[in-house]
């Protein structure tokens, strides 16, 4: 068997290019994981882990055939952040995650453009029956963003372990309406 | 960039892109002792990312690290090929074996055909591998290999590791040879032998 690294789709939405992470994306996503903003994701951490977290996303591409996709507006290459499928071994299930990296996008309403297109691909494309988002309670801003996607609360749905870290809430997505 | 991780094949190995079935094997020697000297031992949850990273790698830069297979089993044995997170002075030639794979020489046959895939595919007429902490099994695959100390190298997370440098030309006796349009190298034990 020989694995396949570049098949990948792109998505385009009104104002955002949506892919695969790519090498030129490290300088971007090291800055974020190393600030306060990647504290519900691990960090924030130094360039060992950064790498490593970087390369687990594009890795999981090519171990599921889906991942996460990085966004970026459609005229210029700046990342933004990344949001899309995200299921590690051991998940409860298949996952709809996000990160912003860059602070200016915050109040834009582009990182829910971006995750609205990444559900709509895991649902329409990927033929997902449904989809959980893990957030830590304390994420004011990502709670926000699950509850603007319309995301409920499910009390009942099992958690992922979580290395000692407070458990996450569990938001289950609504199926997106026309799919 | 290869749209694919080549397949390379020895007398007894195989290395080829890590699979979702090497996960379980792969977790078990990180949970172990055997990860002491790169970072471990980890999580299941630690040991998924960079389990997903091996892959990651290839995606990102167009190489990276291999699982080593057996070649009749095609069960994982262990890793080895370049490793190369942003921040390294230059990529290196890592190697891993499990617990099974211990004491048969598994590791050196890995890491030369890696070495030669490196020298002959890629071009590279230079390469390095790292080796941190007390790690007297690593140091004497390095030696075996020909390499040499040639200085440190600190990095966060990792702490100080020694940089050994590899002989090029490799003495090594090992070459490419095509076989169903796969890539396959000999080593020198088998060379001659019918195929």
């Amino acid at each position: 068997m020989k694995a396949y690294l570049t098949k990948s789709p792109v998505i385009e939405t009104e104002r955002l290019t949506l892919r695969a992470p790519r090498i030129g994306d490290y300088p971007a996503w090291e800055a974020f994981y190393a600030s306060d903003r990647a504290a519900f994701i691990g960090g924030p951490g130094g360039p060992g882990p950064a790498w490593r977290a970087l390369c687990h996303a594009a890795g999981m591409w090519v171990f599921l055939g889906f991942g996460s996709f990085v966004f970026c507006r459609r005229d210029d290459e700046t990342p933004l952040g990344m949001t899309g499928p995200w299921y590690p071994a051991d998940w409860p299930e298949r996952e709809l995650g996000w990160t912003v990296w860059a602070a200016e996008v915050e109040g834009t309403g582009l990182a829910f453009e971006a995750a609205c297109a990444a559900r709509d691909y895991a649902f329409g494309t990927l033929n997902w029956s449904t989809a959980v988002s893990y957030i830590d309670p304390a994420n004011a801003r990502s709670v926000a963003l699950a509850k603007r996607m319309g995301a409920t609360l499910d009390y009942d749905a099992a958690r992922p372990l979580s290395d000692g870290k407070p458990a996450p809430l569990v938001y289950r997505h609504p199926r997106p309406e026309g799919l | 960039m290869a749209p694919e991780i080549p397949v390379i094949e020895t007398k007894r190995l195989r290395l080829r892109a890590p699979e979702l079935r090497d996960f379980a094997p792969y977790a078990a020697f990180r949970a172990s002792d055997r990860s002491q000297y790169i970072g471990g031992p980890n999580t299941r949850i630690q040991a998924w990312t960079m389990f997903t990273s091996l892959i990651g790698q290839w995606v990102l830069r167009g190489h990276g690290r291999w699982v080593i297979a057996d070649r009749k089993t095609d069960d994982a044995l262990g890793t080895v090929g370049l490793f190369h997170p942003d921040g390294w002075p230059e990529p290196e030639l890592a190697w891993s074996v499990f617990e099974d794979a211990e004491g048969r020489g598994i590791a050196y046959e890995a890491a030369q055909t890696a070495r030669r895939y490196v020298y002959d595919v890629l071009k590279w007429t230079r390469l390095v591998s790292m080796i941190g902490g007390e790690n007297a099994r690593s140091e004497a695959l390095a030696r075996r290999l020909g390499c040499a100390p040639a200085g440190t190298f600190e990095f966060p997370s990792f702490g100080e590791m020694t940089v050994w440098l590899h002989p090029f030309p490799a003495a090594d006796d090992v070459r490419l040879v095509w076989d169903s349009g796969r890539q396959v190298y000999d080593t020198a034990v088998e060379k001659g032998a019918a195929r």
